[in-house]
């Protein structure tokens, strides 16, 4: 389109000077834009300056030879169309010309018609060769552009952390990354190899199941596998048919995923719901092993038993409800959806106020409290309950533990950043393997000595939770038959 | 009538336990561990053994009951089950529990009576 919408260009090399302006006037007229040289030398200096879209070069000059200006002008810019021009016209120069690559051979004398005539056929060549030089460009690009599409996807696919197989018809490899080698434990394998042998039977079986059906749906099967034994490698392979552009089936593409970690979180939320169960079962269980009792007309129970075995009743299923309530506080936890209000607190003024609310249960073991609160403390930022609850939880503990006329040691001091709760008891104390197992869910030291006291089992595990929350830390040292004390590091700023 | 010792940590199960086999006519001893329930079994011998799985550790039952039968006491073992069977401890009457009958808790009076006539009858036909 170029040489259409503008001005060709053409050079024009003639030592003859009347026959030189007068072809470039001729050419003026027809409106073209042309150079003239009058020598070889000028001529090939013009004609590799830039790229003229039509060269008429005199082959006799009497510097330099105009197959030499030919060549040099075809080896700058092979696209410009050369005519050679001359009065000596012989066969062998025109093939020579030919050769070198000259388009035309014009033989003087000419008349202006057909001087025009020719220059118009090279205009004619000009611009097929240069929509060639387009198409070829463009089609060059879109190759590379396809070539990179595919390097950039193949790059993708082998470095994806899923494992990825694609297998024809017959069962032979078109396709692998290294993620499915990986998890397969496959050393070698090879594209175009039958890989049904190598690859695990539950995987093979649907793989076989897909095959084996004329029709075929569009929809992914999946199985799970133990690679390596006790759960220490499961994966879930997705099977899916890959059709041809036709419909039919082609070969069927095998996803692995690692999903061990959900595995062993299954097993954890089984665990946790099985205990869950077993913790709500045993309260209800007596409930209604007395209920039973009660309404059965074949049991004589005395007036006096009847309302004991109720009272007791209500007090299982107290324990059955704080449980519920404990559950739930640590579901909150858990998702988070535990509204916070964090404000500036004095822990000094909840101490007081979870005291006053175990005062009875302290008074009936007669268990002394001996306070040692520094004196200054910082507020701390933290929401009220949470604090509440961390006391709370510590100081029961240490009352449900304690020996009659025990004592409760509570020490409230701080750090530069951090605000430090001791609360030590003198109570059953516990051994170094019941100290490991303390803050886990539903773990409760069952012997003779705490034989009778009630609580859920998670009392613990909420204030660690909590204490943990607020990014502080929570200690315990324990000593057998002695005592124990737990101490907590609550930050003072949160920020 | 029967003598019948019930071994279970939870005092209130013991509790009803007690008073449901009482109204028939058995008299009873009760044990809240292994340790004591073997002894009391060992000194009183009793007609019947009524012994839950999970005390102190979830498989105290099925230990005692295998001690029992290991030191040739052959007294029948009823046993007090919970929610052993729904977390994945499979069992049955076997040599690793050598009990003779299961009740699964929350017990009804009326089963339990039945299966501790049940398991005295058949000692007696034996």
């Amino acid at each position: 389109m170029v040489v259409q919408n503008s001005k060709s260009n053409i050079l024009i090399v003639e030592d003859e000077k009347g026959l030189r302006l007068g072809t470039q006037r001729l050419l003026e007229e027809e409106g073209y834009a042309v150079s003239a040289a009058e020598n070889g030398n000028e001529g090939i200096k013009l004609g590799t300056s830039k790229e003229f879209d039509i060269a008429v070069i005199d082959l006799r000059m009497p510097d330099i030879d105009g197959l030499e200006v030919l060549k040099e002008i075809k080896n700058v810019y092979p696209n410009t169309v050369c005519f050679i021009a001359t009065a000596f016209a012989s066969y062998e120069t025109a093939i020579q010309a030919t050769r070198i690559g000259a388009y035309g051979y014009i033989p003087k004398p000419f008349t202006p018609e057909e001087f025009i005539y020719q220059i118009e056929q090279g205009i004619k060549q000009r611009e097929l060769i240069l929509s060639a030089e387009r198409l070829k460009k463009e089609r060059e690009e879109n190759l590379f552009e396809l070539a990179s599409e595919k390097s950039r996807l193949n790059a993708i696919i082998k470095s994806i952390n899923e494992g990825v197989l694609v297998l024809n018809k017959n069962g032979e490899l078109a396709y692998y990354n290294y993620a499915a080698l990986k998890y397969l434990n496959i050393r070698e394998i090879n594209i175009g190899e039958n890989v049904i042998d190598k690859l695990p039977s539950k995987i093979v079986a649907v793989v076989k199941t897909i095959f084996s059906n004329d029709t075929f749906l569009l929809k992914t099967y999946t199985v799970q596998i133990e690679i390596k034994p006790n759960n220490e490698l499961i994966l879930e392979a997705a099977c899916t048919p890959v059709p041809h552009p036709d419909g039919s089936l082609a070969g069927v593409v095998v996803t692995l995923g690692n999903i061990t970690e959900f595995k062993k979180i299954e097993v954890i939320k089984s665990q946790f719901v099985s205990m869950v169960a077993h913790e709500m079962k045993t309260p209800l269980a007596a409930v209604q092993g007395f209920l039973n009792i009660i309404v059965d007309d074949t049991i004589n129970v005395e007036k006096e038993k009847r309302k004991d075995y109720l009272k007791r009743s209500i007090v299982r299923l107290k324990s059955l409800t704080d449980l519920v309530n404990d559950l739930l506080d640590i579901s909150r936890m858990e998702l988070r959806t535990k509204h916070r209000e964090i404000e500036n607190i004095k822990v000094k003024d909840i101490l007081s106020n979870v005291l006053q609310m175990l005062e009875l249960e302290i008074k009936k073991k007669n268990i002394t409290v001996q306070k040692n609160i520094e004196e200054k403390l910082p507020a701390i930022q933290a929401d009220q309950n949470d604090i509440t609850r961390i006391i709370s939880n510590l100081l029961s503990n240490a009352i449900k533990y304690n020996k009659e006329n025990g004592s409760i040691g509570i020490k409230l001091g701080s750090s530069p950043n951090y605000l430090i709760l001791q609360i030590s008891d003198t109570g059953i104390g516990m051994k170094p393997e019941e100290r490991s197992k303390l803050f886990s869910e539903f773990y409760r030291i069952k012997n003779d000595r705490t034989r009778g006291i009630s609580g859920t089992g998670l009392g613990l595990s909420i204030v660690k939770r909590i204490v943990e929350s607020y990014h502080g830390k929570i200690e315990v040292d324990s000593q057998f038959e002695v005592g124990t004390t737990f101490t907590i590091n609550l930050p003072i700023n949160l920020n | 009538m029967a003598l019948i010792a019930i071994i279970d940590d939870d005092i209130d199960i013991l509790d009803a336990s007690s008073l449901v086999l009482k109204s028939k006519g058995h008299d009873i001893v009760t044990a809240t561990n292994t340790t004591d329930g073997y002894k009391i079994v060992k000194e009183r011998k009793p007609n019947l053994i009524i012994l839950d799985v999970m005390m102190e550790e979830p498989d105290d039952g099925f230990y005692l009951a295998q001690k029992f039968r290991k030191d040739g006491i052959k007294i029948p073992i009823l046993m007090y089950t919970s929610v052993s069977k729904a977390i994945g401890m499979e069992f049955d009457k076997s040599e690793i529990v050598p009990v003779d009958d299961f009740v699964e808790k929350p017990i009804s009076p009326e089963e339990l009576v039945e299966k501790v006539e049940n398991l005295l009858h058949l000692k007696e036909v034996k």
